[in-house]
């Protein structure tokens, strides 16, 4: 069995971060690392590689050079090929974009699975999974929350986590794609023979074609405290605030 | 100039999400003159009838074989469409509506944009605004309009529509004979509920997010919740992610939706999933250490400060009183 994971490399965000109307960084380059949900999705195919014998993980990631350090840290987790499709340019790149890079890829490469985070921590579109499988003519299922392999090897019992925490169940024929919501599984940290082996092992390199983009986008800075009240100080004087705010609401 | 939409509203059996209602003020507040609307399902019918009734659109029910699954919806979808020429297509940024949309969008041939929280026209080009790097940036994206555009609106983003239109709007019943295929639906399964106050009954929430660094830090969440009244703990979904909360606890579009009488934001950095699930809390407080984690953008009080040694010092004041 042969399965593509698709990995993201995002700014970490939790790091103050910003981005002018173009979508190049401004002020010094952020620290960057693996999407999260891409974390779930290759913890997912590596999970498979353990039930099923003969599973074959290729990590696939679309953009500049930098983005090698996720596809290396994916060989790392143990995907067994690492796939670089590299776009020369700094900046944002909508999904439609590199949905169709990573298509021109796969299509001919007879994966039965792809697998792709539910969507990335910095874009949010959720649509690369999807868009993707619909490129590949693949059936697709998104916000997977559990995925079980019958016996077979053909059919995956699905579910899809949907608001509220209701479950669809679904039983996805393959080949297909899903995207995996995070908290399906526990991602593990990588282990020493497979940081050795991908140090040595190199990756697999391609340089994308130019593809037109039909939107027009511009990005801007999102206004912050709109109609709250900056409460400032030292720590004591803020508490005292908070409490006095809480006593004049008649909660405390 | 005109436009043209068509409304997919979203249904779970023969009961129409809130949701749906919202798309219509959205739609409404583009062009209310040329709005038509698609419900698909196994009770679409009904379905039909309710929202007609309610908002006096014209409305398709598309009686399906069985319940939703992508692929079924997208087969579907992508036939009827075209038939209304629309220039744009509206879906909730549901699980389902992200399941679908982007997969309908590439077979119509049509961009789409998702995640939409609001829009503005610049010279009559509509332009759409969503979030990005969790909401710190916004992102405006138009598109060329001589095509249909497939829009997901995010939950909460508008108000549901609740005028009463003069009168109901006309209801037409097709039959579809599609079969799924490679994805088959096997029905539905919910949570269990236990807790001793739930989420939805607390009066006051306080919540913690990634900001808390490490889970023993959770005991000063539960110690400042015991202060007050009726309170629950809550979290964001990148904590119960990683276990540090169970997910009956997560507050936000795939957890709960809540509305306490005061909200305690500590170490959230705010994204609109989570945003969406507490926004309409009476009274919000954030305490955050990044001055720009949008948390602060809902919030009615912002403190930046780290929540490890705030929370203590709030806590050793209010021993004072």
């Amino acid at each position: 069995m042969k399965i593509l994971v698709c990995v993201k490399q995002v700014p970490d965000i939790d790091a103050p971060v910003d981005i002018d109307v173009g979508g190049q960084w401004v002020g010094p380059a952020p620290t960057f690392r693996m999407n999260r949900f891409d974390e779930y999705a290759l913890e997912e195919a590596l999970l498979f590689k353990e039930t099923f014998h003969d599973v074959d993980i290729d990590a696939v990631s679309v953009g500049p050079a930098r983005v090698q350090t996720v596809i290396r840290r994916a060989m790392e987790l143990g995907a067994d090929t690492g796939v670089h499709i590299e776009i020369s340019q700094e900046g944002y790149v909508p999904p439609e974009v590199v949905a169709a890079h990573i298509q021109e890829y796969a299509r001919d490469k007879g994966y039965d699975l792809i697998v792709c985070g539910a969507m990335s921590e910095d874009g949010m579109h959720a649509q690369v999974g999807p868009l993707l499988a619909e490129m590949l003519g693949l059936p697709s299922i998104t916000a997977v929350i559990a995925a079980r392999m019958q016996a077979d090897g053909n059919r995956l019992d699905i579910e899809q986590e949907i608001e509220g925490g209701i479950r669809r169940r679904f039983e996805l024929s393959l080949p297909a794609a899903i995207s995996v919501q995070s908290g399906i599984n526990h991602p593990r940290y990588p282990t020493l023979t497979n940081v050795l082996r991908a140090k040595r092992q190199p990756i697999v390199h391609l340089v994308a074609r130019e593809i037109k983009v039909n939107s027009r986008f511009c990005f801007r800075a999102a206004p912050v405290a709109k109609q709250g009240v900056m409460i400032t100080g030292t720590l004591r004087e803020q508490a005292v605030e908070v409490l006095r705010i809480l006593h004049e609401h008649a909660i405390l | 100039m005109d436009t043209r939409i068509v409304i997919i509203a979203e249904t779970i059996g023969a009961v129409v999400l809130p949701v749906s209602y919202e798309l219509v003020t959205l739609a409404r507040a583009i062009d209310p003159t040329h709005i038509e609307m698609i419900v698909l399902g196994t009770d679409s019918t009904a379905a039909a009838h309710e929202i007609a009734g309610r908002t006096g659109v014209p409305v398709t029910a598309v009686a399906t074989s069985t319940e939703y699954t992508p692929e079924l919806w997208k087969d579907i979808l992508s036939r009827n469409i075209p038939v209304c020429n629309p220039d744009l297509v509206v879906i909730a940024h549901t699980a389902c509506g992200q399941d679908f949309a982007p997969g309908l969008a590439a077979r119509l041939g049509a961009p789409c944009i998702t995640a939409v929280e609001s829009f503005f026209r610049i010279d009559n080009n509509l332009t759409f605004t969503r979030a990005v790097l969790n909401g710190k940036v916004l992102m405006d994206v138009s598109t060329d309009t001589s095509r249909p555009c497939v829009l997901t609106i995010l939950p909460g983003a508008f108000e549901a529509y609740s005028a009463i239109p003069p009168a109901p709007g006309a209801v037409e019943i097709i039959q579809s004979e599609a079969k799924p295929c490679k994805i088959l639906p096997y029905g539905m399964s919910h949570p269990e509920e236990e807790d001793a106050i739930p989420l939805s009954e607390a009066e006051t929430i306080v919540s913690a997010g990634r900001g808390i660094g490490k889970p023993e830090n959770l005991e000063l969440i539960e110690r400042l919740a015991a202060r007050f009244k009726r309170s629950a703990v809550g979290g964001s979904r990148p904590l119960c992610d990683l276990g540090w909360l169970p997910y009956r606890q997560q507050v936000g579009l795939t957890g709960k939706t809540v509305s306490p009488k005061l909200y305690i934001a500590c170490g959230i950095s705010g994204s609109p999933q989570h945003v969406a699930g507490m926004k309409n809390s009476q009274l919000i407080i954030a305490v955050n250490k990044d001055p720009h984690a949008a948390i602060f953008q809902v919030a009615d009080f912002c403190i930046v400060a780290d929540l490890v040694e705030f929370i203590p010092v709030l806590l050793e004041e209010q021993d004072k009183i």
